[in-house]
């Protein structure tokens, strides 16, 4: 049963001071950058590709424009972009604190009252599975088409994962560490507030993540209904101008915002999990 | 039926000679799911006191009702029947004069070891907070007394299991319960740290002298930390021998060799063994 033997071969001396790949992929430095080198490569060999195809094939610049066009939209209209970005960030940015404020409050009455809870929780449940987005033209017709509808669908949008995900931290609070504070004598808003609460951390981050994602979906998809301001009024009239390299500069725009709320929160989390002994 | 509710049923002949019987359990019984098909007495009905001062170990085979019983003195679990009285009041709620260790530490995980240890004083209003410089002091002596100086400040995580299970014991006696109720603490541990423990256990209740009622299914934990030990039958429930422990205190793990201790674990063990079903 025993594997055939294998001769080793010494491996040829590397010729003195002579640049290695292999060096480099052991080394420690490459090891803690890893997770972010290759996807940086890969989506740089990406944009790479596209640049080349764009170029090559000299596609249309409406249709498809190539990586430096976006970049160049990006540096010559920066001025319109940047006026468009500041509303839909604010927009986004106070529509996911009214859903994180409204997830985490109902959540916790009904993590706190049982008779709530049953009430209240299917009825949630049963909500969450329409598509938000449907709401929309609703909001606008109630509170209007300025920043309020957008800030209400962003808030509408982001409050549902919030809102879970503080539940699910809540009714998963060990047992055992709930009666441990019983048997202090603790009274049961002590037990919510010392327990409970803290022990739902780690669940309610990750539903700060999804909300703040679904919060600038909200706030886009507010713009493109009916807006005059914020980046997907922007992407809107771009693409009525046939700016498909305006558009996609936005999109790039989109994605950083996107990428900045997630690793704001992501901050936090290891913060969080930081003080929480782990 | 909540639990408070349930214990209630109160027994006005049950008032106890003041620092003589110190908790008195009369006829006390559990059935879970009662008057369903899936009923199951898990305590037969029960009657046995612990005087004041005493260290009583209730030992019996796993699934027993030992813990049940153990439960419902401290006030977190209903009995079905009977009555319990702990310093002459009749129990209707967990007590804050008690303290409890459970079978695993149950640490807050994002408290540090001496957090934990104050955790009591912020459950509940005890009198001084747990930022009062002398309970503060007081956590902080416990803790240098089981053996964890300079851990004070480390989380459970970077704890070892026997070292949890000793932050649990100071936060047990912390606030100087005049009742320390105990559920097979040390079950989950090694042999070797367990002997460690039960030194520890003994060393601070030697010191500090409450009345204690330790469950365990281990013969030699029960001899050499009580004394006396109640023996339970299986399923259901209930108490087969009741016997005083002659060794004198302080003990140390030593007298584990001794003949005589030997002789009362054997007896044990033939009680435990010939149980009748």
């Amino acid at each position: 049963m025993d594997p055939e033997p294998v001769a080793l071969t010494p491996s040829p001396a590397a010729p003195g001071g002579a640049f290695r790949l292999v060096d480099l992929l052991s080394s420690p430095l490459y090891e803690r950058l890893r997770p972010l080198l290759l996807p940086a490569a890969f989506g740089g060999g990406l944009l790479l590709l596209w640049q080349v195809l764009a170029v090559a094939f000299d596609y249309p610049k409406v249709i498809l424009p190539a990586p430096s066009d976006i970049w160049a939209a990006l540096v010559t209209d920066f001025g319109a972009i940047w006026q468009q970005t500041i509303p839909t960030v604010r927009d986004t940015l106070a529509g996911f604190l009214v859903a994180a404020l409204f997830g985490v409050g109902l959540a916790s009455l009904l993590g706190f009252n049982r008779l709530v809870r049953d009430a209240v929780y299917p009825l949630v449940v049963i909500i969450q599975l329409v598509p938000k987005i449907a709401w929309t033209p609703l909001f606008i017709v109630w509170v209007g088409i300025g920043w309020q509808s957008r800030l209400t669908i962003a808030a509408f949008i982001g409050f549902f994962p919030i809102f879970i995900a503080m539940m699910a931290g809540l009714e998963s609070t060990d047992r055992s560490l709930v009666r441990l504070s019983r048997g202090l004598t603790a009274t049961p808003w002590r037990t919510f507030w010392l327990v409970r609460f803290p022990a739902a951390m780690p669940y309610l981050f990750s539903g700060l993540k999804i909300g703040i994602t679904l919060a600038v979906i909200g706030v886009i998809v507010a713009e493109f209904i009916s807006s005059s301001e914020g980046l997907g009024f922007l992407i809107l009239k771009s693409a009525a101008l046939l700016r498909t390299d305006l558009i996609l500069a936005a999109i790039t725009v989109l994605c950083v915002i996107g990428l900045g709320g997630y690793g704001a929160i992501h901050a936090g989390e290891i913060a969080v999990r930081r003080w929480q002994g782990e | 039926m909540s639990a408070a509710a349930a214990l209630r049923i109160e027994h006005p002949a049950a008032l106890p000679a003041a620092g003589i019987d110190y908790v008195v359990v009369d006829r006390l019984s559990k059935v879970y799911n009662e008057g369903s098909r899936q009923q199951v007495e898990a305590l037969a009905p029960t009657t046995f006191t612990v005087k004041a001062g005493e260290f009583v170990a209730l030992l019996g085979p796993s699934g027993c009702g030992k813990s049940t019983l153990l439960m419902m003195v401290a006030g977190l679990d209903a009995p079905s029947r009977g009555t319990i009285s702990v310093a002459g009041r009749a129990l209707t709620a967990p007590r804050a004069e008690t303290g409890i260790m459970f079978q695993d530490p149950t640490l807050l995980p994002w408290k540090t070891a001496l957090d934990n240890v104050l955790f009591p004083f912020q459950a509940a209003d005890r009198g001084a907070g747990p930022k009062d410089a002398a309970t503060m002091a007081r956590a902080a002596g416990l803790l240098d007394q089981v053996g964890l100086k300079g851990f004070h400040h480390h989380k459970p995580r970077q704890l070892s299991g026997g070292m949890r299970q000793r932050v649990a014991i100071c936060r047990a006696l912390v606030y100087e319960p005049d009742l320390l109720l105990m559920d097979e603490p040390f079950s989950a541990l090694d042999a070797i740290t367990r002997d460690e423990m039960n030194l520890v256990l003994m060393k601070m209740w030697e010191e500090h002298h409450r009345t204690a009622l330790f469950v365990t299914h281990s013969i030699r934990e029960a001899v050499y930390l009580a004394d006396r030990v109640l023996v339970m039958s299986r399923r259901p429930g209930r108490i087969i021998e009741d016997i005083r422990i002659p060794f004198s205190r302080p003990r140390g793990l030593e007298i584990g060799e001794t003949v005589e201790f030997n002789e009362i674990c054997g007896h044990l063990r033939g009680k435990i063994q010939h149980v009748p079903h």
